[in-house]
Formats: C-alpha cells, sequence, structure tokens
C-alpha cells in the first residue's frame, strides 16, 4: 500500500460553499545535496562541495530575477512555496526560474516544502497567507540547517525586513540579497540588484527623495478591490493597452465591455502604463474625447517618426485612426471614439528592454554610482531611469535593462542593467539587437537537441524503402525551384503528361516528421522557435543544420524521403484526383527562378526537364487565373534586396526584388498543395486541425485606402475581396505604377493572416480572405516552419500511417501551440524588417543618393513618401519642428493635398517628388537616414 | 492547470501512482445482514444488503438463480454545495445499474434460487471516485451478509491529466475535464468485470491508463481481504473459539 | 415490517407491565447514547447519533440568502429528513418519502417554533447579516443510515449536537453599497460563529403500549404501540412543542401525565446529552 504517510485536512471557507481537501504529508521528499548522508542523493542538484545552501525568499525572486540568472548565484534551494507565490505573482518570472530549476548547468534545486511532513506549516489563526509563506520558508530554512547538520552552511536570503528578523530570531541566518553580493566581492554584480522598495530592508546610498519636495506627476492606482468592484458595476473597463508604435503617446485599450477602443492619450492619462499592461481604464467625459494632434508627423518633446520599411500588412502600419473630421483646421472637434484614463493596472507586462543611455556628461569623481536614463529601441517603452557604477561602460553601448518600479513622483520609472550588448551602431551589436527584442532565440542547439539527430552521413537506408508506407518515386523527374542559394531546400516538383492527355503533378515536400519525433527535445526546440528566422546577413535556424541543409533538403541527384501529394490534372487544371503519400525520390535538378524561367525561355531547349516546365506554367497560369475569379488578391508588397560582400557582410547593393513566372508557377503548386492537405486533415480531425485563416478587413481597416483612392478619384469596391480585386485590376492611370502603388496601399490595410485551431473557430470564420480560399494551411515548407510540422503530422494520421501524437487530444494546448507559432511567426517578420531597415541605414551611410518617391501621406507639417526603389517610407518635412503648426502650409483634408498658402507650391498625394536620402547623426552614435526634397 | 508538478507531486501531494488513503469497516448498519463502511480518501459510502430472501414482488422471481437489485442514492450533504436531488435521477439510476451487474456478476446467484438480495449503497461524502467505492463497499457488504461469491470484485478508477496516468481521481482532478477510466476487476480470476471511460484517450495510451486502474483494484482486493480477515479474527475472538 | 408471534407480542407487553423491558430496561431509560460530532467536513456542522441500532446522522449547512420580506430581521431555517434504504428496504426508491416527510416535519414543529419561527431553539436574528438584504439560511438534513426504533428523538439529538458543532464563517459587508444594491460580502476563511444552542429543546417521545408508557422504543415495542406523544422540552422546561402519533385516543389527564413525566425525563436527557456533545467535541479537537 502507499499511503503510509500521515496526513492532515486542509480546509478552505470557499463563498460559501466549503471545500474539503486531502494534503498528504510525505517523507519520502529528498533534500537535494550530495553530501547528506540521509537522503536519497540520485536526483540531487547541488553541488557537492557547496559551502553555502541558498534559500531565497519570495521578494528576492521577483525583484531579483536578473542577478539569479548570473551564474555567480548558485547552490539555491526553491521552495515549491515561493515557486507559488511567484507563479500567482508573475508568470515571466516563474517561467524564467523554472528554466533555471531545469537548466543542467546552474545547481538549482527544487524542494516541495508544502508536502514534506517536517517542513509543512499549518495557517494558524489570525495568521495572514504572507505571513504563513514567510514562516513556511523559515521553518523550511530551519530544517535544512537540522538536516544538514552543519556540512554547509544554509542561508536564508530575504529583503523583508520583518521575515529577516524573525529568521535571525530563530537562529537561522539570513542576509539581504545587497549584502550577499557584496560579500561575493563581484562590484559588477551590484548593479544587477534591483533597489528596494521603501517597505523592504533599506539600501545604503539611498538617494535623498525628500518626497515633499517632489511633485506628484501621476495620480494614485486605484486598489485592486475599487477596481474590481469598478469593474463589475461598468464604470471602469478591463483590456490590454497598446501603445502605438509610431506614436508612443497614444495608446489603445480594447475593452470588451463596450465594444470599442478606448484611447487614452498623453502619459499622464496612460498613468504609468506600459505596452502590453493589463489596465483598468476610466472613460472621459464626452466633450473631452478631442483628438490631440494626431495630424503632425512628431509631436512633442523628442520623439519623432523614422524613415522605415514599407508595412507589409496592417500589423506593421502606423496607426492612422483619426484624421479630422469636417473641415479641416477644426483641431478640437469631438471625435465619436471614446478616449479615458487609466486608473489601475492589472497586470504588468514589464520585461527587459533593449537600447542605450542617453548622452550624458560623466559625473565628476568618478567610481561611485551615477544615474542614467535608458532609451529603449522600442520607442513604445519610456525612458527609465536606472542607477549604475560603470557608467563609461556603458556610454556607447547597446545594454539591456529591466524595469522595476515606477512611482507617482517620478516622470520615469527606474529599472536596473542587467546586461551589455555591445557597440551602438556595430552590426553584430544592432543586429543581436534585432533578435533580443524580438524574442528570437539565436543560441546554438544544446547537446540534448542535437543527440536527437541521425548519424551522419546520412541516406536513404534499406528499411526506409521497403517500408510499406513509403512509395518509391525514385523514378520520377523531380526537380525543384528556390532562390538562388537555397540550402534548405523543402519542396520539390514534378510533371508528367499521361496518355490520357491529362497530367499528374506532384508536391513533393522533405519528411521533417520523419526525423523529428513528437516530444523529443528537437521536437520541443523546434516547437518553441516556431520558424526560422531570416536576416539579411544571417538565418537563423528552426532546426539543426544537418536537418536543415542535408538530411532533409531536397537536394539534387541524392535520394531524400519526402512527403507528396500527387494529382491528376486536366489540360484544363481541374483536379481529377489528389492522393497522399510518404515517398522516397531523387531530385534530378535543383533550379534558381532565374535558371528555370531562362529554360522556358529559351525556345530552343527541348529536353523533357524543360518541357516539364513548360507545361506546369501553363497548368499554374490557368489554375491562377481561376483562382484571381474567385476573388484572390494579387496584392503588392515591395521587397528589396540586398548584395551582401562575403567578407565584410556589409551590403553592397539594394534592390526590388524581382518576381518573375516562374516563381509565380512554385508558388501556385504551393497553394495547391496546402488546399488540398487542410481540405483533407480537416475531413479527419475537424476538431483539432491547424489551419490557417485570413480574416476579412474591416470598412474601418480600409478606411485610409478609401480616403486616398478618393482624393485621386478613384471609386474602390471593398465589399467583398472579389469586388476589391477587380476594381484594383481596374485602377489603372496613366501612370505605370499607379495600379502597384494602390495595391501597395491595399496591402497594409489588411490584417495578417493566422494559424488557428479548427476547434476554436466555426468553418465560416476558416476563411482565408486574401487567397479567397474556405479552407488553408501551411505543409510546403516544414524545415523553416513548424506549423507544417504539425500539419505534417496530422496529415500522417489521416492516412492511417502514424498514431496522431497525445499532443492533439488536449485543446488548450494545441491553441497555446497556434498562439505560439504566431507569435514567432510575427517576431520574425519583424527582425527580418528590422534587419533589413539596419542594412538600409548602413547601405546610405556612404552613398548619399538622390531618387524619385512617392507620396503616400499628407501631414500637417509635411508628407509621407515612398521610395519604390529601396521599398521604403519616411517622413518629408515641409517646415522646420521648431516652427509647430504655424506656417505657410495648410492641409487640405478632402483633396489629400498640403499647399502653401500663397499657392506657389503644393503636394498631393500619390505625386511622384524627388528626393535626397542621406544618412545624418543628429546625436553622436544615433545614426538616421533623412529624406529632404531636391 | 497544472495538476502534477515539475517535481511529480499531485495537488493533494500524491505521487502519480498513489491512492488515496483507504479504510472500511465491516457491519455499520446493525439491522442490515451485511454492512460496511468504505473510505477512499475523503469519499465514504456505506453498503447495506439486504438477503437472499423471499421475493418481495413475486413477477421478479426467477426460478433458477436469485434475484439481485441495488439502489445508490447520495446524501444531500455529500458533496461541497448542498443539493437536493429527486430520488431516482439519471446519474443515481445508471450508477445502480453499474454496481447491480457488476455483483451479480460475482455473486453464485444459482445457488440461491427463487430469493432476492438487495444492495443498498448510500454516499455519505463524494469527493471522486464513487463508483468505485461503492462497489469496494457491496463486495464488503456481500462478503459480511455470507452471500457466496466467485471472488472478490475490487474497483479502482485512474485518469490522465498533464501527459501523466494518474491513479484514483480525487474529486478535483476528476473535473478537469480529463478521461475518467472506472475498472471492475476480479483479482483471483485476473478479468476485467467493468470498465467505463469518458472523454477521448489514445489506445496506447489507455491501455497504461487502465493498467493502472488494474494494479489499484489489486491493492484494493489486499486491503479488503486483511479487513475481512480482521474481522473473522473478532468473530472468532467474541464467539471465545 | 416486524413479524412477530403471538408469543413475543405477549413477551414485549407483559416486560413493559412489569418494568422489566425485553433488552432489560425499565420503562423510563434510555438505550446508551453515542455521540459522534464533525463526521461530514464538508458541512459546517455535523454529528451522528447511535441509540442502540437506530443510527442517524444530520448536517448542518449555512449558505448565503435573502430574508424574506416580511421578517427582513430574520434567517430561515429548514430541515429535511431522508432515509435511507440501507436503514430498510422498504425505504428503497420513494419507499422512505412519507416518513421522511412526517419526521421532518414534526423536526420542524418542535424546534423551530411555528411560522413566526418565535420560541424556535435558534434565535434566528443571529442569522442576519444585513437586515432585509442578506442572512444566513441553514439547511439542516438528517439521514437515518439504521433504523430501530425511536427516530424522532434521536434525529432531536443529532441536530442539536450538529447545530453545536456548527461553526459559521464571519462575514464582512463591504462599504459603500446603497440602495437597493445587493451589498457585497467578504467571507473570512479563519473565524468562525458558534451557536449557542442552550436553548435548543430535546424531544421526548412516549410510546404508549398497553396501560404504560415507555421511553426510547425498539422497532419491535413500537409496532405494539397504540399511540405516542412527542414532547419537545427546553431547559428551562418549556414545552416547545407537542406532536401526538397513533390511532388510540388519550383520556386528557393522561396527556397530562405523559407531559409531566416527559418534562422529568427530558431534564436528565438534556444533561446526558450535553455532556456527550462535549466529549465528542473534545474528542474532535484532540484528534
Amino acid at each position: 500500500m502507499l499511503h503510509s504517510k500521515t496526513f492532515v485536512k486542509k480546509t478552505r471557507g470557499g463563498k460559501v460553499n466549503k471545500q474539503v481537501r486531502e494534503h498528504y504529508l510525505r517523507d519520502d521528499i529528498y533534500c537535494g545535496a550530495p553530501i547528506c548522508k540521509l537522503c536519497d542523493s540520485s536526483a540531487a542538484r547541488l553541488s557537492p562541495s557547496a559551502s553555502t545552501i541558498l534559500l531565497l525568499d519570495t521578494n528576492v525572486v521577483l525583484n531579483q530575477i536578473d542577478l539569479l540568472e548570473n551564474p555567480a548565484i548558485d547552490d539555491v534551494v526553491m521552495l515549491s512555496v515561493v515557486l507559488d507565490e511567484v507563479k500567482n505573482k508573475n508568470m515571466g518570472v516563474y517561467n524564467r526560474v523554472r528554466a533555471l530549476c531545469s537548466n543542467s548547468l546552474r545547481r538549482f534545486f527544487v524542494f516541495a516544502n508544502e508536502h514534506h511532513k517536517d517542513t509543512f506549516v499549518k495557517e494558524m489563526a489570525k495568521e495572514s497567507k504572507n505571513d504563513r509563506n514567510d514562516r513556511a520558508i523559515r521553518v523550511a530554512a530551519q530544517w535544512y540547517q537540522s538536516h544538514l547538520g552543519g556540512a554547509a552552511r544554509v542561508l536564508l536570503i530575504t529583503n523583508d525586513k520583518e521575515n529577516k528578523r524573525k529568521a535571525i530570531a530563530e537562529g537561522i541566518s539570513a542576509e539581504t540579497i545587497e549584502s550577499y553580493v557584496k560579500s561575493l566581492d563581484r562590484p559588477d554584480l551590484l548593479d544587477l540588484v534591483v533597489q528596494p522598495s521603501s517597505e523592504d530592508v533599506e539600501m545604503e546610498e539611498v538617494e535623498d527623495l525628500r518626497p515633499s519636495k517632489r511633485k506628484v506627476i501621476y495620480t494614485e492606482h486605484k486598489p485592486m478591490s475599487e477596481i474590481t468592484s469598478g469593474l463589475h458595476r461598468g464604470i471602469y473597463h478591463q483590456g490590454k493597452l497598446r501603445v502605438n508604435r509610431y506614436n508612443p503617446f497614444e495608446a489603445y485599450v480594447g475593452s470588451e465591455s463596450i465594444g470599442d477602443e478606448i484611447i487614452i492619450y498623453g502619459r499622464t492619462n496612460m498613468n504609468r502604463a506600459f505596452d502590453g499592461d493589463v489596465v483598468a481604464v476610466e472613460l472621459l467625459p464626452q466633450d473631452q474625447w478631442h483628438e490631440e494632434k494626431s495630424l503632425s508627423i512628431a509631436d512633442e518633446e523628442d520623439e519623432e517618426e523614422d524613415v522605415h520599411l514599407v508595412p507589409s500588412s496592417a500589423d506593421d502600419a502606423p496607426r492612422t485612426t483619426n484624421l479630422v473630421q469636417g473641415s479641416s483646421g477644426d483641431t478640437n472637434a469631438v471625435s465619436s471614439r471614446p478616449s479615458g484614463r487609466v486608473v489601475g493596472i492589472i497586470k504588468r507586462n514589464w520585461h527587459s528592454y533593449c537600447g542605450s543611455l542617453e548622452p550624458m556628461p560623466m559625473p565628476a569623481g568618478s567610481g561611485g554610482t551615477a544615474h542614467a536614463l535608458f532609451v529603449s529601441k522600442d520607442r513604445r517603452i519610456p525612458k527609465i531611469r536606472i542607477h549604475t557604477r560603470q557608467l563609461e561602460n556603458l556610454l556607447n553601448k547597446r545594454i539591456i535593462v529591466a524595469v522595476d518600479s515606477w512611482d507617482r513622483l517620478s516622470r520615469y520609472p527606474s529599472g536596473h542593467y542587467v546586461r551589455t550588448i555591445g557597440e551602438i551602431g556595430d552590426r553584430d551589436t544592432e543586429s543581436e539587437v534585432v533578435l533580443i527584442e524580438n524574442d528570437i532565440n539565436s543560441r546554438p542547439f544544446s547537446s540534448q537537441v542535437l543527440a536527437c539527430l541521425p548519424p551522419l552521413p546520412w541516406s536513404v537506408s534499406s528499411e526506409d524503402l521497403a517500408n510499406p508506407i513509403r512509395q518509391d518515386l525514385r523514378d520520377l523527374r523531380v526537380f525543384s525551384v528556390d532562390p538562388p542559394g537555397c540550402k534548405d531546400i523543402d519542396d520539390a516538383l514534378h510533371c508528367t503528361a499521361l496518355p490520357s492527355g491529362n497530367f499528374e503533378v506532384g508536391v513533393h515536400i522533405a519528411d521533417v516528421t520523419n526525423f523529428v519525433h513528437p516530444g523529443s527535445p528537437l521536437d520541443d526546440e523546434a516547437s518553441q522557435r516556431g520558424t526560422s528566422v531570416y536576416l539579411v546577413e544571417r538565418r537563423i535556424d528552426m532546426l539543426p543544420k544537418p536537418l536543415t541543409e542535408d538530411i532533409c533538403s531536397l537536394r539534387s541527384d541524392v535520394e531524400r524521403l519526402a512527403f507528396s501529394v500527387i494529382w491528376e490534372l486536366t489540360p484544363e487544371a481541374d483536379i481529377i484526383s489528389t492522393r497522399y503519400t510518404k515517398s522516397v525520390i531523387k531530385s534530378c535538378a535543383a533550379l534558381s527562378y532565374i535558371e528555370a524561367q531562362a529554360r522556358m525561355d529559351d525556345s530552343r531547349l527541348m529536353d523533357p526537364l524543360t518541357t516539364d516546365l513548360r507545361n506546369m506554367n501553363v497548368l499554374a497560369k490557368k489554375m491562377r487565373s481561376r483562382r484571381i475569379e474567385r476573388g484572390a488578391l494579387t496584392l503588392a508588397s515591395a521587397e528589396v534586396k540586398f548584395q551582401i560582400d562575403t567578407e565584410t557582410h556589409d551590403p553592397l547593393d539594394i534592390g526590388m526584388y524581382q518576381i518573375r513566372e516562374a516563381n509565380q508557377m512554385v508558388e501556385e503548386f504551393m497553394l495547391a498543395a496546402n488546399v488540398s492537405v487542410a481540405d483533407k486533415i480537416l475531413k479527419h480531425f475537424s476538431l483539432c486541425s491547424l489551419l490557417r485563416r485570413h480574416p476579412s478587413p474591416t470598412r474601418e481597416m480600409l478606411e485610409p485606402l478609401l480616403r486616398t483612392a478618393a482624393a485621386v478619384g478613384l471609386n474602390l469596391d471593398v465589399s467583398s475581396s472579389k469586388a476589391l480585386a477587380e476594381s484594383l485590376d481596374r485602377a489603372v492611370g496613366d501612370d505605370p505604377y499607379f495600379n502597384k502603388l494602390i495595391r501597395i496601399l491595399a496591402t497594409r490595410c489588411m490584417t495578417q493572416a493566422v494559424y488557428f485551431c479548427s476547434g476554436d473557430l466555426s468553418p465560416p470564420e476558416y476563411h482565408h480572405y486574401g487567397l479567397a480560399a474556405p479552407l488553408y494551411t501551411h505543409f510546403t515548407s516544414p524545415i523553416r516552419r513548424y506549423a507544417d510540422v504539425i500539419v505534417h503530422r496530422l496529415l500522417a494520421a489521416s492516412l492511417g500511417i502514424y498514431k496522431l501524437p497525445s499532443i492533439f487530444q488536449d485543446r488548450p494546448q494545441l491553441t497555446s501551440i497556434a498562439d505560439n507559432l504566431n507569435y514567432r511567426h510575427r517576431n520574425a517578420q519583424m527582425a527580418s524588417r528590422a534587419s533589413v531597415e539596419l542594412h538600409t541605414l548602413i547601405y546610405f551611410k556612404k552613398r548619399p543618393t538622390d531618387t524619385e518617391a512617392r507620396v503616400v501621406k499628407i501631414r500637417s507639417n509635411g508628407f509621407i513618401v515612398f521610395v519604390p526603389k529601396y521599398g521604403i517610407e519616411g517622413p518629408v518635412y515641409l517646415t522646420a519642428r521648431s516652427e509647430k503648426g504655424g506656417g505657410e502650409w495648410f492641409v487640405d483634408e478632402q483633396q489629400q493635398k498640403i499647399k502653401k498658402m500663397d499657392g506657389s507650391a503644393s503636394y498631393s498625394v500619390l505625386q511622384t517628388v524627388r528626393i535626397h536620402m542621406e544618412v545624418v547623426e543628429p546625436q553622436p552614435n544615433r545614426p538616421k537616414l533623412q529624406l529632404t526634397l531636391t | 492547470m497544472e495538476f502534477v508538478s515539475l517535481e511529480g507531486f499531485r495537488l493533494d501531494g500524491r505521487r502519480p501512482m498513489e491512492m488515496r488513503q483507504i479504510r472500511a469497516e465491516i457491519g455499520a448498519v446493525a439491522k442490515a445482514d451485511g454492512s460496511a463502511v468504505f473510505e477512499m480518501g475523503n469519499t465514504k459510502v456505506i453498503a447495506a444488503v439486504y438477503g437472499p430472501r423471499e421475493v418481495q414482488n413475486r413477477t421478479q422471481q426467477i426460478n433458477d438463480q436469485a434475484l439481485v437489485r441495488c439502489e445508490y442514492s447520495m446524501a444531500n450533504f455529500s458533496t461541497g454545495d448542498r443539493m437536493r436531488k429527486p430520488k431516482g435521477d439519471r446519474r443515481s439510476t445508471e450508477i445502480s445499474l453499474v454496481i447491480r451487474q457488476t455483483m451479480e456478476a460475482c455473486i453464485l446467484t444459482h445457488l440461491m434460487p427463487r430469493s432476492q438480495i438487495d444492495i443498498f449503497v448510500q454516499v455519505l461524502q463524494a469527493d471522486g471516485g464513487t463508483r468505485s467505492a461503492c462497489i469496494n463497499a457491496a463486495t464488503l457488504a456481500l462478503a459480511d451478509a455470507g452471500i457466496p461469491m466467485r471472488d472478490l470484485v475490487t474497483s479502482c478508477s485512474s485518469g490522465y491529466l498533464n501527459s501523466t496516468p494518474l491513479l484514483d481521481l480525487n474529486y478535483v482532478e476528476d473535473s478537469a475535464g480529463g478521461p475518467d477510466v472506472t475498472v471492475g476487476f476480479l483479482p483471483k480470476l485476473d478479468k476485467v468485470t467493468l470498465l467505463q471511460m469518458d472523454s477521448k484517450l489514445p489506445i496506447d495510451i489507455f491501455e497504461n491508463v487502465m493498467q493502472l486502474a488494474i494494479e489499484g483494484c489489486k491493492a484494493i482486493a489486499n486491503y479488503i481481504r486483511e479487513i475481512m480477515l480482521e474481522n473473522t479474527k473478532q468473530l472468532e475472538y467474541r464467539r471465545g473459539i | 415490517m416486524v413479524g412477530l408471534s403471538l408469543g413475543e407480542k405477549h413477551f414485549i407487553q407483559g416486560g413493559i407491565a412489569q418494568d422489566i423491558r425485553s433488552d432489560g430496561r425499565k420503562r423510563l431509560t434510555y438505550r446508551p447514547i453515542n455521540v459522534e460530532t464533525g463526521v461530514i467536513p464538508q458541512a459546517n456542522g455535523s454529528a451522528r447519533i447511535r441509540m442502540g441500532a437506530t443510527d442517524v446522522i444530520s448536517t448542518v449547512k449555512a449558505e448565503l440568502g435573502k430574508p424574506i420580506s416580511l421578517q427582513p430581521d430574520k434567517g430561515k431555517v429548514s430541515i429535511y429528513v431522508d432515509c435511507s434504504p440501507t436503514a430498510a428496504p422498504m425505504f428503497e426508491g420513494r419507499g422512505g418519502e412519507e416518513l421522511s416527510t412526517e419526521l421532518s416535519v414534526a423536526l420542524q414543529r418542535s424546534l423551530l417554533g411555528g411560522k413566526s419561527g418565535a420560541g424556535a431553539g435558534i434565535d434566528l436574528s443571529s442569522l442576519v447579516v444585513v437586515e432585509g438584504k442578506i442572512c444566513w439560511d441553514l439547511y439542516i438534513d438528517c439521514l437515518v443510515v439504521c433504523s430501530d426504533g425511536n427516530l424522532l428523538d434521536a434525529l432531536g439529538a443529532a441536530i442539536k449536537a450538529a447545530l453545536s458543532n456548527t461553526g459559521i464563517p464571519r462575514v464582512q459587508v463591504a462599504a459603500g453599497a446603497s440602495g437597493d444594491e445587493q451589498p457585497e460580502v467578504d467571507i473570512s476563511d479563519e473565524e468562525f460563529l458558534q451557536f449557542d444552542t442552550s436553548d435548543i429543546p430535546v424531544i421526548v417521545t412516549l410510546t404508549k403500549v398497553g396501560r404504560h408508557y415507555i421511553v426510547d422504543a425498539t422497532t419491535e415495542e413500537e409496532s405494539q404501540m397504540s399511540s405516542a406523544i412527542s414532547i419537545s422540552v427546553n431547559r428551562k422546561g418549556h414545552i416547545c412543542g407537542l406532536t401526538k402519533r397513533g390511532g388510540a385516543g388519550l383520556d386528557p389527564s393522561i396527556v397530562l401525565d405523559m407531559i409531566s413525566v416527559a418534562k422529568h425525563v427530558s431534564e436528565q436527557l438534556i444533561n446526558k446529552l450535553d455532556s456527550e456533545i462535549a466529549a465528542a467535541e473534545a474528542g474532535e479537537d484532540e484528534s
């Protein structure tokens, strides 16, 4: 029998229900110290030579996580009571602590004190939850002390004055984190120590705050109980605060209770809330719902809009919520959009941020601590005050800073230095910043992950060939078409003319799931990374290189495993039948788009491969035109391509990415494969399929497009994707570039497509707007997208050749995977864009250029131009920023024009202008690209 | 929700393969022919057996075997929130049926033709696994009544949460939405007589989960045997043998 | 139900006439009473009482409710009895309903002091949290596990024991609510209110067999009764409720005589019960 443990019953008075839960206390929980002679030390995590074992109080874990992540802090016992408290207070910190505890390089041991018979603490009468937990921590510390019997010093680290006092009184050695770090004699660690807030133990060198003399800047946050009752009564609204990426003084709170977004203007109304915080908002009286100077390109202090890449969807585009309605000039017109102010913060979204210190003179008498202001790369984050002892080391560096607190008396939040990335402006440093900002894991793969790889050199084995589920397609003329230099080839094609006049067309996708097994460390890692990330000068792989570039890559002239979708198509490109199979293929050629295009165009070539290509191209064109007939949008994006110096990795040339017929041909068959697979998996697993949907844009989202179109006399029908596609087709001006420009503008009004779990939505919501497809998924790039890996597993299970992994039974988990994929996908795109922006800057540093640009948006002091050649857009100022609002220019809202008062000059939307591009450095080490009229 | 911590403890401090504390007592209802109390953690049920006796409703009489009847009822106070349910709701009817069929399968009914055996189970406290507790209590009560049986049928449940098979779910774990496999088992004959599961589970995992429940049944059977031995010793002692 | 032979009947009746009952008791002696409290942990209070083979459980559950508009200053108490089929096969299905209802009504009459609640064993106004808005509703649920006569007295005693075992969480009313709004309440996990149970009466049932009457009749004895009177008496000796059962008529003077006997017996019963409850509570605290 297993129940030999003594147990007590813990009762908990619920609302009115009296709940009774059993709680079994155990005697088989071990201390984790290898020096211990009583316990089973097979699972011990602490070092055998540890002279001091640290026990941490909850407040230390919550506040000093950056310090704990430093390898200088080790041999730590994490109590489960502390972990639970941390989990309740801050999930982000909890995950980081958990990562520390499971990291085999660190010596962190989790002690389940709540289940141990000697360390369980029963709540005493009149004792608060906090006091009880503090007592539990002390009891555990005492237990360790007596358990180890002097073999190692047990030190309780707490910054809670009361807890420390009691601990010392009970004979436990206890210290504050500051005094412990000081005792380590590592001055650099001291910068990582977070300043305690007032109720905790005070530090030395506390700045004289003199609260009486300091001005109160922000209103007080309401207590939680008041917020709850306010939310209940409908006077407050809860939602996640989203700061405008392009104007940090404007934020939005999506509120379910009023079904609309509430706008928050200014830092005062934001009341210390950060982007991503869950806040409680109070609506302002309706007469204060005015628009605040939203028309100028940049406003307040020293914030201004930078030159950036052309947005590829509405998610990237600056928010243009509010152009003044009605007559121009009346900037205080009452808007219909509710605005509000933050009254309390329900959940903080603080993490660490990348950026640099604001330039400042070195204080006299260096060596002591200095205060500095940190400016984040992410413009949505306010400046952060930090304390440092190494100011001169940090001034010209990119550093990471974490936020600790923000009180009512400070204009800026205070935080602490975490680590240095490198010199500002250095390309590697800046690339690193891009990765960190987008939460991209670029660390090398761990040994556990690499252990999952098959031994190299790998080749198709006889077992693979003998496997009845795998069809031998080596005799087919399979080839791949990819961008030049592509090493991770995940798709290949074949096209055979059948005697009946029909065609057999196959799409062969790298069989990644043959190597990535569910639940393996490799699978977990890939699922976490979600996607490969393509930066201008490097690629961060989702899977280790041997898989990406060799084992899975469908290179030419080698046998590879594939997952194939094979159709029989009529010459009119109608699908007669579809079959799916795992296969072995041998690609005969790995072509680049240019090569494939050249073969098709060269009428002298009549070899079988070229004939296949031509046949495919004919079919693809028919499929494409049919798709467009259904209403698929052909949207234009302005992708740019760099030529990179192989030695210095500096950009040599920059230009628009050219799209050829060959690209479209491959794309067409990939789309078809994805659609076929989506159909198949949904039929078998209606509740747990991973699909991709693209929501229809709302009329409001298309508003900027319509306004611009109207200004140039164009009438767009946006009632459906088909109507929009047709009106876009009709939108041809005298100007050859006009249509493309309108398409680019349309693209940025769309939201991005997202992954979702089919059980979470109803079938009408599965629709993919851009492709005009009722169902869509991703199947064709499993080497670089994890979504495709999942879909491969679903497809294999639907064919009955593999079992569905158990994760598909767990819908919440599947949903969270989909969410993670969307997040990773989005971040990968942001990182790519940021990388291109970075390289654009490096490129123009040495090459001031004059070029042609198009006006895409009118602002009160200038306009935004789009530079087609380089795929960027940015502001052109007509008035100097100092003379705000005044001057000789006025805006004609109706016609989207900005005119000089005397009528001598005017610029209207979509007009062509010549501009000069040059990199300037308004502040040292802060280069930026400036656009001026020539 | 985390039902199994990374350290391998369930919410109540058990490890995944551990059962709750079980306790049994024979002879709790003085007037009945056989009775028993069975507790699994906070789940507590009383079973009383009346019979074999004359069939009350002649139309139900079976000429070559005994009529076995069963009624399951839950006390109003047995759950956390007070409920007042009419007797004979669907759930009780179903459980009554399940218990009756399970017990009937192990009673040697052909030895008692034209007679009736009534099994009444009353839930005093419900904290998950009531079905299993009822069957275990009924087995003891039947044994106490001296009714001939093939084997001691015992029952235990198991589930699958956080990708871990769990033995003997309590109410919190049972309401987590995962599968709940209830097994009734004849330990000597090594046969499964009752098997119920709600929710979905892949077949290979199901195998493990069911095996776990069977291990639970075996452990309970051992315990029940001990209790009966103890009871017999006391009877002996009282009779002065 | 109880099949007795003529000889057995004579034996029982004769024994009662001679003041020596078949189990050796005198006419006015109770069987030993065994009290256990806190037997049902999920209830706010509970007790199990065994008198011979009679075995009953009583629980108290407190829920927040709204007082009825006629009595805004009083909480509500209701009593339900359930006869489990484990006690007797005849309670199977709906078979126990009639007896359950009879017992519930008799208990309400004896302990709750009529519709107005005046004279109730528990001070109903102590259950009010906010006058007219929030009060505690006590649900007393009893279960007959095993029945060997004298259920009413046993149930009454079990309810008394369960109420003395009951702790009701202390509530804090959030300030600021006004008007018609239902105020928010905060329920404390730790502090509990205890009831004053000293005024709760005990029930003494006198069963008339032949010319004599007995207390604490077993099922066999009850089968021989001509009529019975259940009288609830509190510590002060006040009669709180009275129920006559059984077909045969009674002479009023005999009724009065029975009442005075019941009063006398109740004193012993209350003392016995109080000491048993106190012992049970002490035992529970220790374990």
